[in-house]
């Protein structure tokens, strides 16, 4: 048990409104805005909508704007640190979108120019960049996805195995969200005005905020973070429940988390968008939640505009310079509160002591996160931690090529490839036609990989979290939205595409589906997703008794895969699938337990095999807990992951059977979600079957198996019987 | 008014992926949001991008696609007044 503390030590900002801590607490002060008319890129209309977008020019072109404005938030949060972090988690939900649809508009075919495609490979960039050879992680949950990762990282302190966590979030502007929102008739054309009667949308905009979070008090610890808290309006996928229940259940659980009551909140960092839903169900929630005296409150979206991934990052550093500044900035762009809202947003900024902060973040998919902030020191923690448990499985499914789970495992029995694309009828088997008819591949899979875990349970409770792993996301709704974008001169892109296009969308399903109103985690970390996915739900369902869904999936999409994931272009078919689990805490005491046991890069880490034996233990306990070795080999790293597994079985003196599952599922970023649910069936058969064998022993006894990622990271998660 | 009216029947369909619905399940009066057609905010979003791609008309707020919006007969009887693709 730990009772650590959560300081900030260091951060960085650049957004529409500057550079830099001081630049933007100078803004902030003279409430002055970043949004003017769009400049970045060229566009068919000439009357450009107002965004916030970062001035001046920004230099290294050879990595995409998101990886640069990353970058630089990055090296202002780590310049007085001498220490690399113990890992990186970042919000980040278009990655290098930019450059890609610059790359698909020319019809650039070379995969090697989309290398930096990937959400997952702006964490990689910093992490790298900063010599840190733990776990890169990227949440992309839309808007809330800054705030999401800032409360994972405070959960990987809290469990005292990481003591500095890189934390943020950042977003380039690009066409996807530009045109996105503005389908959605989401844009205000007259720049966003928060919580004015006149409001009429948002103004999309991009930034990078990053905070070097850390577990003992610096020197130069700027401010603590208390607490943070998530939920799901499990409501509507683009769309806020209109009551605000969710962004008051994220505020709750925050407040609680913090360990303070709602009456000690000095100042609401309101997520206030300007839209007319947004600004009424936040109105809503604040209202349920202070029936008398109210904080201050503002929003700054009017000055920063929306930056999406990075708004919840830049408003925690909004956060930390109310409390040191003490400024309570003011709501730009709000000039005669809408007066249905009975709320009080400041429209001047208030100069005043602050030393309690609330800030909300909320998405697309009805994701919330609230996150509460202090001045150093001024509560007594009241909490102790645990260390992250082994997770119970209740359930388990897969769809493969082969099909689902039955035929799967039928087809790995007799020794069969299960790579390959099902068709979307057998994967949409068990979804209600009409209520997915605007769903196309990815959420389909997810969905019904969720389902199928969920009644491989027994059908026990509705489980109130849902954890999701996808390499790529929903390439089919990306390419679609993009390419009609494109055929029609950028006039008439399509408003469904685009909500399914956002990472987060299955997830959203997903709670729907059940009504899962908890925690809700997209990550997305390559061909690492579902291993950071099952890294969310360990840190985050630690201590709580409720059932969850842990999934990985990917769909792959015949000319996206092909460009995007390297792993592919070899393989003559495409394959995709992934799998599912339905988890719960509480110990009992049958049945089998997942758990993530390791996760490292490679790269700047030599030792890292020696180093994942380590934490395994001696040889003879590796070869007395485990019968079986899962192993991920990415095409794209193979001969690099064939001497890291090679290394592996030698250092361990591993004799049981070690399976190279690629082989089986085929390429694609989530097998090793597949890899999970088919370690569990084997360890409930109690054996291997013979035709993966090869001659070694087919039972497993009581030994557990361990499922390797190898390539870029070296990661294991271990299933075991209790 | 009745051909635009079919078209427009086919066309929700289609675009909206309506699997359990026909074409002539869309009535002229019926509520067409909200109702047993099972179309929503979202739908109509595409819908209004529809429209504009097809027949030029712009429906660009929310208030003013509440009253279009309101049935296939409003929805057509505004097209038709507002579309330079259309004879009056």
């Amino acid at each position: 048990m730990t009772d650590v503390r959560i300081y900030i030590s260091g951060m960085g900002i650049i957004s529409s409104l500057g550079k830099g801590i001081t630049e933007t607490g100078e803004a902030l002060q003279k409430s002055l805005t970043g949004i003017r008319p769009l400049a970045l890129f060229a566009i068919a209309s000439d009357q450009p909508l107002p965004v916030g977008e970062v001035a001046g020019p920004i230099e290294d072109e050879s990595i995409p704007r998101t990886h640069q404005l990353a970058r630089l938030a990055s090296d202002q949060a780590m310049a007085e640190s001498r220490e690399t972090p113990d890992a990186v988690v970042m919000g980040v939900t278009t990655g290098g979108m930019l450059t890609t649809e610059a790359l698909l508009k020319k019809n650039v075919q070379d995969p090697k120019s989309f290398r930096l495609h990937a959400t997952g490979s702006v964490a990689e960039d910093i992490a790298r960049r900063y010599r840190c050879t733990g776990p890169a992680l990227t949440v992309s949950t839309a808007c809330s996805s800054g705030a999401v990762a800032i409360k994972i990282a405070l959960e990987m302190l809290r469990s005292g195995s990481f003591k500095r966590v890189l934390a943020g979030g950042a977003d380039s502007l690009c066409r996807l969200t530009y045109y996105g929102f503005n389908a959605l008739q989401l844009i205000d054309p007259e720049g966003a005005r928060p919580f004015d009667r006149n409001r009429r949308g948002m103004s999309v905009a991009e930034g990078a905020a990053m905070l070097l979070l850390v577990a003992n008090h610096p020197h130069n610890a700027v401010a603590e973070i208390l607490g943070a808290g998530l939920s799901c309006d499990a409501h509507h996928p683009a769309t806020p429940h209109p009551r605000g229940q969710g962004a008051q259940a994220a505020m709750l659980a925050a407040i609680e988390d913090a360990g303070i009551s709602s009456a000690e909140v000095d100042y609401i960092n309101l997520h206030g968008t300007g839209t007319l839903d947004n600004d009424i169900s936040e109105a809503r929630a604040i209202n349920s939640l202070y029936e008398r005296q109210k904080p201050l409150m503002s929003s700054v979206k009017g000055a920063f505009g929306h930056s999406l991934a990075a708004a919840g990052a830049i408003e925690a550093v909004v956060s930390a310079i109310a409390i040191t500044n003490s400024l309570a900035p003011a709501t730009v762009g709000c000039n005669l509160p809408d007066p249905d809202l009975k709320l009080d947003p400041l429209i001047q900024p208030a100069q005043r002591p602050i030393s309690t902060v609330l800030s909300n973040s909320f998405g697309f998919g009805g994701n919330n996160a609230a996150v509460v902030f202090s001045d150093c020191g001024k509560y007594k923690p009241k909490r102790t931690y645990a260390k992250t448990q082994p997770m119970t499985i209740l359930g388990s499914a897969c769809i493969t090529g082969a099909g689902n789970t039955r035929q799967t495992m039928k087809s790995i029995a007799g020794g069969k490839t299960c790579a390959g694309m099902l068709g979307i009828r057998p994967i949409s088997a068990n979804l209600a036609a009409g209520k997915v008819r605007r769903l196309k591949r990815f959420p389909r899979l997810a969905l019904s990989l969720a389902i199928a875990a969920h009644e491989n349970s027994g059908e026990g409770p509705d489980p109130s979290s849902v954890f999701l792993g996808t390499g790529w996301g929903a390439l089919s709704e990306t390419s679609d939205f993009l390419t009609r974008l494109f055929e029609t001169n950028e006039q008439f892109p399509s408003p469904i595409d685009f909500i399914g296009s956002v990472h987060n969308a299955a997830a959203g399903q997903i709670a729907m589906r059940f009504q899962a109103t908890g925690p809700n985690i997209t990550m997305t970390g390559g061909d690492y997703s579902f291993e950071q996915a099952l890294m969310a739900a360990s840190l985050l369902s630690n201590g709580i008794d409720d059932t969850f869904l842990v999934i990985g999936a990917d769909e792959s999409h015949p000319q996206l895969s092909r460009l995007f994931d390297r792993s592919t272009s070899g393989s003559a078919i495409l394959s995709d699938g992934g799998g599912a689990l339905c988890l719960k805490t509480a110990a009992s005491t049958t049945g089998f337990t997942i758990q993530p046991v390791f996760f490292e890069s490679r790269e700047n880490n030599p030792e890292v095999i020696s180093s994942l034996i380590q934490r395994l233990g001696q040889p003879q306990q590796i070869n007395d807990r485990y019968g079986l070795i899962l192993a991920g080999i990415p095409a794209a790293c193979r001969h690099e992951g064939e001497m890291q597994l090679k290394n592996l079985v030698s250092l361990s003196g591993f004799t049981s059977p070690v399976i190279d599952y690629r082989k089986i599922t085929g390429e694609y970023a989530s097998a090793s979600a597949v890899a999970a649910a088919i370690a569990v069936k084997f360890l409930q058969n109690g054996k291997i079957p013979e035709a993966l064998c090869r001659d070694k022993p087919a039972g497993l006894g009581q030994k557990g198996a361990l499922i390797i990622g190898t390539g870029s990271f070296i990661t294991a998660l271990e299933v075991m019987p209790k | 008014m009745e051909k635009l009216i079919k078209e427009l029947q086919v066309k929700i369909v289609e675009v909206l992926n309506l699997i359990d619905v026909q074409p002539e399940d869309i009535g002229t009066d019926d509520q067409l949001v909200g109702g047993k057609l099972g179309i929503d905010s979202i739908d109509v979003l595409e819908m209004v991008i529809m429209i504009e791609k097809d027949y030029g008309v712009k429906i660009d707020n929310r208030e003013l696609g509440v009253k279009v919006f309101a049935t296939l007969g409003t929805l057509a009887a505004y097209i038709h007044k507002s579309s330079p693709e259309l004879p009056n």
